[in-house]
């Protein structure tokens, strides 16, 4: 039987990467997932609110865990930013009872059930990436990559800090890669795969942001890369939509076609590239296409 | 008797303007220290090779460098563990990042030294003094307890993602300081403080890589020093101020009018003057459906949402 989750794909997906939100839609029968929608769940704030009013950003990523635990769901994430700031307040609240209460008496004070502290965030990567979830893409036949070679690109959230993310070693990450080599691609291997694509500044400061996008795109590149996939939409927008720009500050050409994670697994098990939209990246696609038949 | 080879950074501008990578074997007991090794490649087979230490005790900050690319002190870190997690492989040492060479291991941490220094890393209490000490009770002092346990290694500055892009970033542990005093009940600077810190190359700089966070080596948790002088600027008023204060501001907005983010609003929130010149750019977002709706998207229960937003108080 498929397993439920409370599919929390977060504001980008919802709205300007709108790609992303399908494929994985598209995608969840076939991996065996039932996302149950949470039309009651805010903004994860994105760092921002942290960064602004600590206690409100607690308080809001508290009430959406609350929410999955009156569905009694765990959530599945498709964004860094988002798993990380989920998870990060489900480990405040759980480490520490008194926290948990206050929080919850602002919830109960505002008519929101109170949370129990009973519920997992995972990310769609950390689902498909174990033995489990490759044995279930296998079972699907998948048509494959034709040896497409991809870079992989972790971005920064979904790895550290580890003492909250903790699915796998932030300096020696292997998730991607498996999932690469299971789906029959090629991994452009360099060494800037997990550094920040700069999103969280790139409106305040692009310069330096733009600087930051600079060194994982020129090693993908020098790799030999076809095209990068990434589990994040923020380091997507970083890396397809703002890739121009980067291009016109560092005096560089990438070409850099950015994958997002789902349409990766969509272009190997063959699902219909209309859902996948990749009319909408910045990045044309059409040479990742054609290698893989698509 | 386990063997080591270590494949090591040297440059050695005396004799030649370029870094080479130099060998090393090395027999050794069970319990050694990544510094214990040092030194003793140092004493027993050349007296050249250059390192800085002093506590050897994980105390003293001073023996900070990469081992097979991660930041550590040298002597917390056991050569074996590093072996077990590189598969046996030799173990490379090379000098902190983001940082000049000026020996070997050794770098210039003047930046950093300099950078500290900007923040006032000092208690200012410019009011009367009391009669007797100034007393702080246990949960004053817990607030500022983790920035209290910094070092000075630079553990964080290696790998700074800011730093990298932008010399002149202030960076983690420099603002892990600015917090400890910014939130001392005894300091009277916290509204200065939080101006000073906000400029150009300031907290708002910071690209939360979260590599600070990972490679500390006495869990100060920097990133996290900087979110709440974040929260220090938004209480003393300035969260207008700086592009990435109202980046911040764009949030609380989307979600006190719909509860999701209004990315449309954020470029013109956070850059007013210079959005209206990037019309270029902006129309191929808006053709690449990049540009949603700037009407608020609401979500169910957004009075609860409100009322949220009404009652917690910050308490930083
Ligand atoms: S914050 Fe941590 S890593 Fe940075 S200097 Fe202080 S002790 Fe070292
Ligand atoms: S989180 Fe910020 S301060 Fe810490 S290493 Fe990254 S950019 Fe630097
Ligand atoms: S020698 Fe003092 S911290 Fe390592």
């Amino acid at each position: 039987m498929a397993r439920k989750f409370a599919y929390y794909p977060g504001c980008v997906a919802e709205f300007s990467s709108k790609e992303l939100n399908s494929t994985t839609k598209a995608l969840a029968p076939l991996l065996d997932i039932d996302l149950q929608e949470m039309p009651a769940a805010t903004c994860c704030g994105a760092g921002d609110v942290a960064e602004a009013k600590p206690n409100l950003y607690l308080t809001l990523n508290v009430r959406i865990l609350s929410q999955a635990e009156e569905m009694g769901c765990d959530i599945m994430t498709i964004c860094n930013v988002c798993t990380l700031n989920l998870r990060r307040a489900n480990k405040l609240v759980r480490e520490d009872p008194r926290l948990l209460e206050a929080v919850n008496e602002e919830l109960v004070k505002a008519g929101a059930r109170p949370y129990e502290g009973t519920r997992e965030v995972t990310h769609l990567l950390w689902y498909i990436a174990t033995e489990e979830g490759l044995s279930l893409l296998e079972r699907q036949g998948p048509k494959g990559l034709s040896g497409l070679r991809v870079a992989p690109y972790y971005g920064c959230q979904l790895l550290r800090p580890s003492s909250v993310m903790g699915f796998e070693d932030p300096d020696q990450p292997q998730s991607l890669e498996r999932l690469i080599v299971a789906l029959g691609g090629e991994v452009a291997d360099y060494e800037a795969k997990s550094k920040c694509c700069g999103f969280p500044i790139l409106l305040a400061r692009e310069n330096t942001a733009l600087k930051e996008s600079h060194v994982a795109l020129s090693q993908a590149r020098d790799a030999g890369a076809e095209c990068m996939v990434t589990p994040c939409p923020l380091c997507h927008l970083a890396m397809d939509a703002y890739q121009r720009k980067a291009e016109a500050v560092n005096g560089e050409t990438y070409n850099m076609p950015v994958l997002h994670l789902p349409q990766l697994i969509g272009l190997a098990l063959g699902l219909d590239n209309k859902i996948m939209d990749f009319k909408r990246h910045m990045v044309p696609v059409d040479q990742v296409l054609s290698v893989v038949g698509a | 008797m386990p063997q080591t080879t270590f494949d090591v950074f040297r440059y050695q501008p005396d004799t030649s303007d370029d870094a080479y990578r130099q060998t090393y074997e090395l027999e050794h007991g069970e319990d050694l220290t990544l510094l214990d090794a040092i030194l003793r490649l140092q004493n027993e087979q050349d007296g050249t090779l250059a390192v800085r230490y002093s506590c050897r005790s994980a105390i003293c900050g001073s023996c900070t460098c990469r081992a097979d690319g991660k930041t550590v002190l040298a002597c917390m870190t056991q050569v074996e563990d590093l072996k077990d997690q590189n598969g046996g492989q030799p173990v490379r040492v090379d000098p902190i990042g983001n940082f000049k060479p000026i020996k070997d291991l050794v770098v210039d941490l003047e930046p950093f030294w300099s950078k500290f220094r900007s923040v006032k890393p000092y208690l200012i209490a410019d009011d009367a003094p009391p009669e007797r000490e100034r007393i702080v009770s246990k949960e004053a002092m817990q607030k500022i307890y983790n920035e209290s346990k910094c070092i000075l290694c630079a553990a964080c500055y290696s790998e700074c993602n800011s730093l990298a892009a932008d010399s002149e970033f202030v960076g983690p542990a420099a603002f892990a300081w600015g917090f400890r005093f910014a939130a001392d009940e005894r300091d009277t600077q916290r509204s200065q403080r939080a101006k000073l810190y906000s400029g150009e190359h300031g907290i708002w700089d910071c690209t939360r890589c979260m590599y600070c966070n990972e490679r500390c080596p006495k869990g100060v948790d920097p990133r996290d020093a900087i979110e709440k002088l974040g929260g220090i600027a938004f209480q003393e008023g300035l969260g207008m101020k700086d592009a990435g204060a109202r980046h911040a501001k764009a949030f609380l907005y989307s979600l006190r009018h719909g509860g999701k983010l209004n990315e449309t609003l954020l470029v013109p929130l956070t850059q007013p003057l210079k959005a209206p010149f990037d019309l270029p750019f902006a129309v191929k977002m808006i053709s690449k459906g990049k540009a949603p709706s700037p009407l608020p998207h609401k979500i169910r229960r957004l009075d609860e949402v409100k009322t949220i937003m009404k009652n917690v108080k910050e308490t930083i």
